[in-house]
């Protein structure tokens, strides 16, 4: 079998350890890239790059951010006193796009895991902590409903216990428009015990 | 509840094939190694949506490209449905995808939909092999009769999971041994969710599994009970943390639980002869089908794998006689011999013969 050209092998190799991508997918964006033009594979180089140097995580709320403090950080517009925890910098745009939610955020790039070595100070809730008890009036669990983000919030929501804010969790129920008919039977039965008057 | 057709495509040893059973009984005949455990297998994945006896899902992709689907129309409740499963093997990672009538379904919301018990030579070890068995035989159960169970025991397994790789890491020194208690408490939440199924599962069992083998015994009296985790579950995980830390792995709750089985007030799990074990898994399995029926209004389809021939006479009689009840049942055998003239006279039968269906009479 003939050999690839060192250098376009180094390519597979690096966009094969990208999430999602498999070695068949890794080659054919490598030989994308080696048919497109100079000037794109430049712009994708430099893009790479740039996403490195110069985006790096806030210090207050551990966003992705360009300056020490994110955009939401910095906005005088938002209102300090809730702060919403979410896994991802991922989670806190799908939030966003809502345009529901008017206070600060604590991202925590993770989620306990034991078995990927993940504990409670990767997580920066220490930092969370601190954050509660200055001028915190609630803070909104928003970490997913699988067992690792279940296990996570209850985490949070017991270390933020005795320092008198109100904690919550965002309720889970029916999708809007859904068909109660296709509702699996957890989904239906939270939805229901969550019931709201009328 | 009944199978309207199987659909089955490079699925283990079957190329092809499209299969309309019978609404009462069906019986596929074969030297070993043609296929009909095979067949069974892919019918039960249609009910517990991974099969009950693949080591690796990978097993069941034939030799003809990278994905093995099996189709089924199933009817329940008068109301047809359409399962289909795809097992696709790609890069080295097998993956698998169900729909229920086109649309996408998790693997742990398909039980239920489409029930099955089966019935396997190694079940007639069931009394005296390891407890998983016995906990198998529950989970099977629950899984299709009620709903959610699939997920809380999905979810135990991976809070499980995880507390036991947080117990190697806070006995090396790696996380504070406060780290495990929020896992205590998922484990306690989610385990009391399997263990309150449990209980209920068993009261209905119990009797029924009572019922059929003082019939088919001539009137010995079989106890079957649930040995469930204390009941304070949260404070017996907090006990046995030390215990647990040593040994780096959960020592109670209900991945420890087992089934008393109890003949004439004796433990069949040391005593039992290897005959009064048969009438006891053959007791289980009918009292299953019971409760299956009894808890969902619709009896579960009978999956039979070579079990008759295990049996003497009597036995063999006795299960026969509660297949002759109205409902579907697929049974496969070396040969014919055990199966009496009035049985095979009024069922379909098959030859299976390197992965291709004959009909014959």
């Amino acid at each position: 079998m003939a050999e690839l050209p060192a250098a376009l092998e180094d390519l597979i190799q690096e966009l094969s350890r990208l999430p999602g991508v498999g070695p068949r997918t890794a080659q054919r964006l490598a030989f994308h890239v080696l048919r497109a033009d100079r000037a794109r594979a430049e712009a994708l180089a430099r893009a790479i790059l740039e996403v490195k140097s110069r985006i790096g995580y806030c210090e207050r709320c551990w966003n992705i951010a360009e300056e020490p403090l994110c955009t939401i950080c910095r906005s005088p517009r938002r209102d300090p006193s809730v702060i919403c925890v979410v896994e991802s910098p991922l989670d806190l745009l799908a939030i966003e796009r809502t345009g529901e939610y008017q206070g600060l955020y604590h991202v925590l790039n993770g989620v306990f895991s034991p078995i990927e070595g993940v504990g409670p100070e990767d997580l920066h809730v220490p930092d969370l902590l601190e954050r509660a008890r200055s001028g915190v009036r609630e803070v909104i669990l928003a970490t997913d409903a699988d067992v690792e983000g279940e296990t996570t919030a209850v985490y949070i929501g017991r270390a933020l216990a005795p320092l008198g804010v109100a904690v919550t969790r965002p309720a889970h129920g029916l999708p809007v428009g859904g068909s109660l008919e296709y509702a699996d039977e957890r989904t239906l039965a939270r939805a229901l015990s969550a019931r709201q008057a009328f | 509840m009944r199978l309207v057709s199987l659909e089955l495509r490079n699925y283990r040893n079957y190329a092809r094939l499209n299969l309309e059973p019978a609404t009462g009984l069906n019986v596929l005949l074969g030297p070993n190694g043609q296929g009909k455990t095979n067949l069974l297998e892919s019918v039960a994945l249609l009910a517990l949506s991974s099969s009950p006896r693949a080591r690796r899902e990978s097993e069941l992709v034939g030799p003809l490209g990278p994905e093995a689907r099996v189709g089924a129309l199933v009817e329940g409740r008068g109301r047809l449905a359409e399962i289909r499963i795809w097992v696709r093997i790609e890069a080295g990672v097998t993956r698998r995808r169900i729909e229920v009538d086109g649309l996408p379904r998790r693997a742990v919301d398909l039980p239920g939909l489409f029930r099955v018990t089966l019935f396997w030579p190694e079940d007639l070890n069931l009394i005296k092999a390891g407890p998983e068995h016995r906990r198998r035989l529950l989970n099977q159960l629950l899984v299709q009769v009620r709903p959610g169970y699939a997920r809380a025991l999905a979810r135990y397994g991976r809070v499980l999971e995880q507390r036991n790789s947080l117990l190697k890491r806070v006995a090396n020194g790696e996380q504070p041994a406060d780290a495990l208690d929020v896992w205590d408490l998922q484990l306690a939440r989610t385990g009391v969710e399997l263990v309150a199924g449990r209980r209920e599962v068993m009261q209905a069992l119990a009797p029924e599994a009572a019922r059929f083998h003082s019939q088919i015994s001539g009137g010995e009296a079989l106890e079957v009970a649930y040995e469930g985790p204390p009941e304070e579950l949260l404070q017996a995980l907090h006990q046995s943390r030390s215990d647990d830390l040593r040994r780096g792995a959960t020592g109670v709750g209900p991945h420890r639980d087992d089934l008393s089985v109890r003949l004439d007030g004796a433990d069949a799990r040391s005593f039992a002869s290897q005959g009064q074990q048969r009438t006891t898994v053959i007791s289980l399995k009918l009292a299953e089908a019971a409760v299956v029926t009894a808890l969902t209004g619709e009896r579960p389809v009978l999956l039979l794998d070579d079990v008759l021939s295990e049996l003497d006479a009597t036995r063999r009689s006795a299960l026969l006689e509660h297949l002759a009840d109205p409902g579907q049942v697929i049974v496969t055998s070396v040969e014919a011999d055990p199966f009496p003239a009035r049985v095979i006279g009024r069922s379909r039968v098959w030859q299976v013969r390197q992965g291709r269906l004959l009909p014959c009479g």
